[in-house]
């Protein structure tokens, strides 16, 4: 499965970009390789916890302020080949 | 349990671990792999926001982090001839020329170690241990401080850390469809 994300930034990488997460407490960011970053989503995986439309996932890095697990609307997953 | 040289060459072979450009065979040992020093370094400066002095709070929602070390650091290009002359109390962001890929379902997991032969001169390259997982792509990003008395020259395509990589006892939950966990929860974390 993939997380919605918004690409907003260049990392210090030449390779490596800055993208945002919509969580359920607001937004997240965190520096990625381009490569992980394909048609606006991530690859997490599949959740590792649910509660109602909310899933908990594990980003691939940690986010800006530490995070390596967020909550997400479950609207912010897209099934791999879903787009 | 730590993979010994057979076993780091067989992920390889399978591409449970990608290393690109693919280590000479003289980079792997019994238990580690050797990575080189990339083309940047990121220099610190000292930073003055007007009168006050720059004070990072990574706990404030609106931190951003490749924003502030933007602002406070600058890419330095490793020189071919003369290197970068990492001073004594100096600390520097650096990459692996090598670019490396843990596949997801690969269990394993590396943790990044300096070489000794750096350390003896005082050059560390974590700040924190660090460990990398199943799934992650890229260049390691390395935190190289020179505690040492005496400036280091680095050089891009020098030898800077190894990895060691450790078998994961288990898939983690992300490898498992919810249903499978059967965890519906939001408090029990």
């Amino acid at each position: 499965m993939r997380v919605r994300t918004e690409i907003v930034g260049i990392g210090q990488h030449p390779n490596e970009t800055v993208v945002q997460i919509m969580t359920i407490d607001g937004p997240e960011q965190l520096v990625v390789d381009q490569q992980c970053v394909q048609q606006q989503s991530l690859d997490i995986g599949f959740p590792v916890g649910q509660h109602d439309e909310h899933y908990l996932i594990e980003l691939p890095r940690e986010t800006f302020r530490g995070a390596w697990r967020v909550w997400v609307d479950r609207s912010m997953i897209v099934m791999d080949g879903e787009f | 349990m730590i993979l010994t040289d057979r076993e780091i060459q067989l992920a390889i072979v399978k591409q449970l671990i990608i290393i690109d450009p693919r280590p000479e065979a003289q980079a792997i040992s019994s238990t580690a792999v050797d990575l080189t020093l990339g083309t940047y370094v990121n220099e610190f400066k000292n930073v003055q926001l007007g009168t006050n002095e720059l004070i990072i709070d990574p706990s404030d929602r609106d931190f951003q982090l490749e924003r502030t070390l933007a602002q406070i650091s600058e890419k330095r290009v490793i020189d071919v001839d003369d290197g970068y002359l990492l001073k004594p109390n100096s600390f520097v962001l650096a990459w692996t020329k090598e670019h490396v890929t843990l596949a997801s379902h690969s269990r394993i997991a590396a943790r990044v170690e300096g070489k000794n032969s750096l350390a003896r001169f005082g050059v560390g390259v974590h700040v924190t241990g660090q460990t990398i997982y199943a799934g992650f792509v890229g260049h390691l990003c390395l935190e190289v401080f020179n505690y040492g008395k005496v400036p280091i020259r680095l050089r891009n395509g020098m030898r800077i850390c190894q990895l060691i990589f450790e078998q994961m006892m288990g898939t983690p939950g992300k490898g498992y469809p919810l249903d499978f966990l059967s965890v519906r929860m939001k408090d029990t974390f």
